[in-house]
């Protein structure tokens, strides 16, 4: 069994009458790296901020590295660090000044010298002495990632750190979080609402919905029974058409434009549709399989709702 | 831990552009005092000393440093607190606002350390003002107008202290008036606690002390049990050691009043923002 980083159960929180969290377990395990889902307002943040004590819960339990928060608050966060909704600085000091301010009570000591090499870890390098009130906001993520990084933790929270970024920006940050995985072994829990990214980036994912969790699991397992959407580009349309249509009966098969087709088929049969039109000496120019994650995720949403 | 959170608070501090105003307003302010003294000062104090005349007779330079800086001291330690609140008011809101308190609670730092680390650099930001006050009253009126011995006009009458029994009396008086301004940060800090934006704190503090200042001056009985315990009532009390002789139960009374408000505001900010839901 791995080694337990957080486990939340049966979480919940309400705002007066609000319920903003009513149901949420989940377990992120050492190494993780672990997808929170769920649409806006799904609790998420909540979650996570009752996660860090900046909220009480109203009842749940919750444990990071197998210590409750309520009473190792200290301890915990000595160990994690975090972004909790958007990183917020102080925009009148410079981005070496913030990072000082924060790791002077990280519980560690950053020497001048390790505070520009993080700022040279996350791309900031040359812009140190630079106010933050002057960042874009891309910069910004990037600084608060420095920020987490500061006093070398074990876990970092990120919440939602692709939103409002660029292209290029949400590409940096991708890496930025592969090589926190891959070459300093952190273990990551995310919250995103470009489920693609976390289906690139995730092993581990939970599904909050209304505030409950619905579904959690490895990113892989949750992916292999889903349906892909595939698009083909073939030739002869017309006789592949006929093919598929025998060997997959279930599926509804759309003809769009010359010699390209459209359906929806299960995970483990896509290796067999090459199989089966060459076989029948079809040409296949092209196989698209697109992203599931958004489709599953929505699903799942709205059974949840039914 | 509350150490580097107190050196924390002073590069905030030091680095808003906001915590200069208190400054810049005292030094202009007693520049244009000093002119004005400097202008027309003796006809103001023929004007006052003019009912004496008849039973006193004045020598010497009685428009000098000392008399300055009491007169100074009398005309803006009404208007200080203000100053005060503009930087403490924002200590914790200003956080709230910026939506770095998330930042700074995920950090392993207890509220309480965090608190009382803000207050620590509060009262170390009034102690500056205060002894910017000092530097620019006493300094500076000793520069310009010269030393002498020093005439009080009181509701009991004429004192006359003499020029060296007069510094003594300053420095314990603005000991008294900085308990008097620690008492407005730790009112705003309190306020604060309960805000998320800049503004509120600031002006609900302002508000209070403009409230318990017309309570404690309205003679009405009605209020004349809580007229002593108001803090407000206190804050003039460093014109005590100007006193002859030196009311010392007043000034101890003053003194237990105004730390025991600092500590109750404390407390209540201590409580209130360890209960908080940081949701900003």
């Amino acid at each position: 069994m791995p080694e337990s980083i957080i486990s939340i159960q049966h979480l919940s929180k309400s705002f007066g009458s609000f319920l903003a969290v009513k149901d949420v377990s989940f377990q992120v395990f050492k190494g993780d790296v672990f997808g929170f889902l769920g649409p806006n307002g799904a609790g998420k943040s909540t979650s996570m901020r009752c996660m860090l004590s900046l909220i009480k819960a109203d009842s749940g339990d919750i444990r990071l590295f197998d210590l409750p928060i309520h009473n190792h608050r200290e301890d915990i966060l000595r160990r994690t660090g975090s972004i909790v909704e958007k990183p917020d600085f102080y925009k009148y000091l410079t981005a070496y000044r913030n990072l000082d301010i924060f790791a002077r009570i990280s519980g560690t000591y950053s020497s001048k010298k390790e505070i520009y090499a993080m700022l040279d870890f996350v791309g900031l390098n040359g812009r140190e002495n630079d106010k933050v009130g002057s960042f874009s906001h891309g910069m910004k993520q990037r600084l608060g990632i420095a920020q987490t990084l500061l006093h070398n933790p074990d876990l970092i929270v990120l919440d939602e750190p692709t939103t409002g970024l660029d292209p290029q920006g949400i590409i940096d940050i991708r890496n930025l979080i592969l090589r926190l995985k891959e070459e300093h072994q952190k273990t990551i829990l995310l919250s995103s609402h470009d489920l693609s990214e976390i289906e690139m980036i995730a092993n581990r994912m939970v599904i909050i919905n209304k505030g409950k969790s619905i579904v959690e699991g490895s990113v892989k397992e949750l992916m292999s029974t889903e349906n892909l959407f595939i698009r083909l580009e073939v030739e002869p349309q017309q006789k592949a058409l006929e093919v598929l249509k025998n060997a997959f009966p279930e599926i509804q098969i759309q003809i769009k434009g010359e010699n390209q087709l459209e359906f929806h088929l299960s995970r483990n049969q896509v290796p067999r549709i090459s199989q089966l039109l060459n076989s029948h000496e079809i040409a296949v120019y092209s196989l698209e399989s697109k992203r599931s994650l958004e489709d599953y995720f929505i699903k799942i949403v709205q059974q949840d709702a039914i | 831990m509350l150490f580097k959170s107190v050196y924390n608070e002073f590069i905030k501090i030091a680095a808003k552009p906001r915590s200069y105003l208190g400054i810049g307003a005292i030094t202009l302010l007693v520049g244009v005092i000093l002119f004005a003294l400097k202008s027309d000062g003796l006809s103001i104090l023929s004007f006052v000393t003019s009912s004496f005349e008849q039973t006193l007779s004045f020598e010497g330079n009685l428009l000098n440093g000392n008399l300055i800086a009491f007169i100074i001291l009398q005309m803006l330690l009404v208007q200080i607190p203000l100053l005060v609140a503009l930087v403490t008011g924002d200590l914790i809101s200003g956080e709230f606002a910026m939506g770095t308190i998330r930042m700074v609670m995920t950090k392993p730092i207890s509220r309480t350390t965090l608190l009382l680390s803000k207050f620590i650099a509060g009262a170390v930001y009034t102690a500056c003002i205060i002894i910017w006050l000092g530097i620019m009253a006493l300094v500076f009126g000793r520069i310009f107008f010269g030393t002498g011995d020093l005439i009080v006009l009181n509701t009991d009458g004429l004192v006359i202290l003499q020029e060296h029994d007069v510094l003594w009396r300053y420095l314990s008086g603005f000991a008294v008036a900085f308990l008097a301004l620690l008492t407005v940060a730790s009112l705003s800090i309190c306020l604060s606690c309960f805000s998320e934006n800049s503004i509120g704190p600031i002006v609900a503090t302002m508000s209070i002390i403009i409230l318990f200042t017309i309570i404690g001056t309205l003679e009405v009985s009605v209020f004349d049990s809580i007229r002593p315990y108001l803090f407000t009532t206190h804050m003039a009390s460093w014109r005590n050691f100007f006193e002859e002789p030196l009311p010392k139960t007043e000034i101890i009374k003053s003194v237990i009043i105004l730390v025991a408000h600092i500590l109750l505001f404390l407390g209540i900010s201590i409580y209130t923002f360890n209960k908080k839901d940081i949701s900003a």
